[in-house]
């Protein structure tokens, strides 16, 4: 009888979702009606309730950026990589290829002004392919995390340009991909100064093994004769597939504690340290010279890899730096409405530098207040150079 | 309209547009299950959002024949939920009330809609597991029962029976809470 009961329940149930009325279930099977009623008036009550349950606007609208920009620019599937040469070897038909199609398709005009070219032009696409050409022709490590730190500089200059105009879409994107480089770039330093992390294989987020896409079949499930909770089969309600899914926060690499934090303890030596606001003049106003807080360099073998990677590192600061300031003076214009997106860019692009296997302290102004003050964070607090060595 | 199969194949294909349109589809309600089985907002909107990435990064691996789409997400964000709860119950877990008057802004805005969806996370939260979560992807997420069977692994004949017992348990819960 309970079976019974249990399916004609959920015929009821179908058919009142389907626009039927609950008297007109009910007359169906009138001997049930005082078991049915009240259950079928609780689905009610529960769906009235579960109408409530609404996404917020803005986190559907952020969570839509994010699905879009995750299609434009799938993250790369895994983090090690193949000595220069033999990528050069293997991958020279795709860098030809490559260049081939540039060359054709592009003019030197084209190529030119593409360099300059914004998410939200047409030339953006030729711009991202002539990265990719300059980043097969890097053969060394240290060439590699040139050109790699070279690419942080211009997703910042993206990131502000979108912040600066108020396209908070744009922004949102330009932020995911700025972020993105960031890693690589990074990845890229550690290789160069030979420290490089543990190699992190990125595991498919929700590979369903075989197993579990065809869901282990339940071996006829003990006959249902009462409706007591003990009736039900065996758990199976964890598929197999929880345990091959390491969360997505482990897969940075931290290694955070391999880069001792020395900056405060050795004196600067600014004679070896070129100055890095020499190369790059138009953060100068904003940013301390960061030369000051760089630490002594311990052997003699390492200064000249050491300059050049902490030449980039700084780089990497600055345009975090910049990158953030952007963000948090296009929160202060933007309207009420929008102010929640652009601190959602922050808090993500803050949330990526703290997962980065080395990452400077760019963000450690508060920017949660929506009401708060123009960001105007003291130079010095923003570009401590906390991994420098 | 496209049928969902027609599309879930595009997307399978790369095709980003019918991707998105799934995406639509589904949004809501895969929020709506998420946010009902966590604690606070912010959880089921971490969680919503990676439940998506996740599927966009293996939809290429999806094969309709295998389960149907719907029920492949679900799936997908079953086993996201299981993995946070477990990874919260090592951590201190804070009581349930508490979490969920931290998630709100302001108490004294708190509506009474919002203490009714509260009241449904508690009487759910007191049901066995099984019960729970074929009540949750039945009328939280309305799936069908064929989509509940496919997700948990269950017969449908057995989806049926728990669903009728979730349904009697949380009427005795509700009605208390109601009554009380």
């Amino acid at each position: 009888m309970a079976r019974k009961l249990d399916d004609i329940f959920n015929e009821c149930y179908e058919r009142i979702r389907s626009g039927e009325s609950l008297e007109s279930c009910l007359r169906s099977y009138p001997q049930y009606r005082a078991q049915l009623e009240p259950l079928l008036r609780t689905t009610f009550d529960i769906g009235r309730r579960v109408s409530y349950i609404h996404p917020r606007p803005e986190f559907k609208h952020w969570a839509r950026v994010r699905i879009e920009s995750a299609q434009r620019y799938p993250r790369q599937q895994t983090r090690t990589e193949t000595p220069a040469a033999s990528t050069w070897l293997r991958h020279g038909w795709a860098v030809a290829v490559s260049v081939g199609i540039v060359l054709i398709l592009t003019t030197g005009t084209t190529m030119a002004a593409s360099s300059q070219a914004l998410p939200t032009e047409p030339l953006y696409p030729v711009k991202l392919a002539t990265e990719q050409v300059r980043l097969a022709f890097a053969v060394s490590d240290e060439n590699k995390a040139q050109v790699q730190t070279e690419l942080v500089q211009e997703r910042a200059k993206e990131v502000e340009a979108m912040a600066n105009a108020g396209e908070t879409d744009e922004a949102a994107k330009a932020v995911d991909r700025y972020n993105d480089q960031f890693e690589k770039a990074m990845a890229a330093i550690l290789k160069a100064e030979g420290t490089e992390p543990p190699p992190v294989i990125i595991p498919p987020a929700e590979t369903l093994p075989p197993e579990t896409a065809t869901p282990p079949a339940v071996v006829t499930p003990p006959v249902v004769t009462t409706a007591s909770e003990n009736t039900t089969p065996a758990e199976t309600t964890t598929p197999a597939t929880t345990e091959t899914q390491p969360p997505v926060t482990e897969e940075q690499p931290t290694t955070t504690e391999e880069q001792p934090s020395v900056t405060e303890e050795q004196p600067a030596t600014t004679e070896e340290q070129p100055s890095v606001t020499e190369e790059q003049p138009s953060v100068t106003e904003e940013q301390p010279s960061v030369t000051e807080e760089q630490p002594a360099v311990t052997t003699a073998q390492d200064k000249g890899q050491t300059s050049q990677t902490d030449k980039l590192r700084n780089a990497l600061d600055k345009s975090n730096y910049k990158s953030l300031q952007a963000l948090r003076e296009a929160k202060e214009k933007a309207s009420h409405n929008t102010k929640s997106d652009w601190q959602k860019a922050i808090d993500r692009m803050k949330e990526s530098q703290k997962k980065s296997p080395t990452t400077t302290d760019t963000t450690s102004q508060s920017d949660n207040k929506t009401t708060s003050s123009p960001a105007t964070p003291s130079p010095t607090k923003q570009l401590p150079s906390r991994w420098h060595r | 309209m496209l049928s969902e199969e027609y599309l879930v194949q595009q997307a399978v294909n790369g095709n980003q547009a019918a991707f998105t349109q799934l995406y639509n589809q589904n949004f809501d309600r895969i929020h709506r299950y998420i946010y009902i089985k966590v604690r606070d907002r912010a959880e089921a909107e971490d969680l919503t959002q990676d439940v998506f990435i996740r599927a966009l990064e293996s939809i290429g691996t999806y094969k309709w024949r295998d389960l149907p789409f719907a029920a492949w997400l679900f799936k997908i964000a079953h086993n996201r939920v299981i993995d946070h709860v477990r990874k919260q119950s090592k951590e201190k877990r804070a009581p349930l009330e508490e979490a969920y008057t931290k998630s709100v802004e302001d108490p004294i805005q708190m509506t009474e809609r919002d203490y009714e969806v509260y009241q449904l996370k508690v009487a759910l939260e007191q049901l066995p597991e099984a019960q729970r979560d074929v009540a949750t992807l039945r009328f939280i997420a309305q799936l069908s029962i064929a989509e509940v069977a496919r997700t948990l692994g269950k017969s449908e004949g057995t989806v049926k029976a728990l669903q009728f017992n979730a349904t009697a348990s949380l009427r005795k819960v509700l009605r208390g809470k109601l009554d009380g």
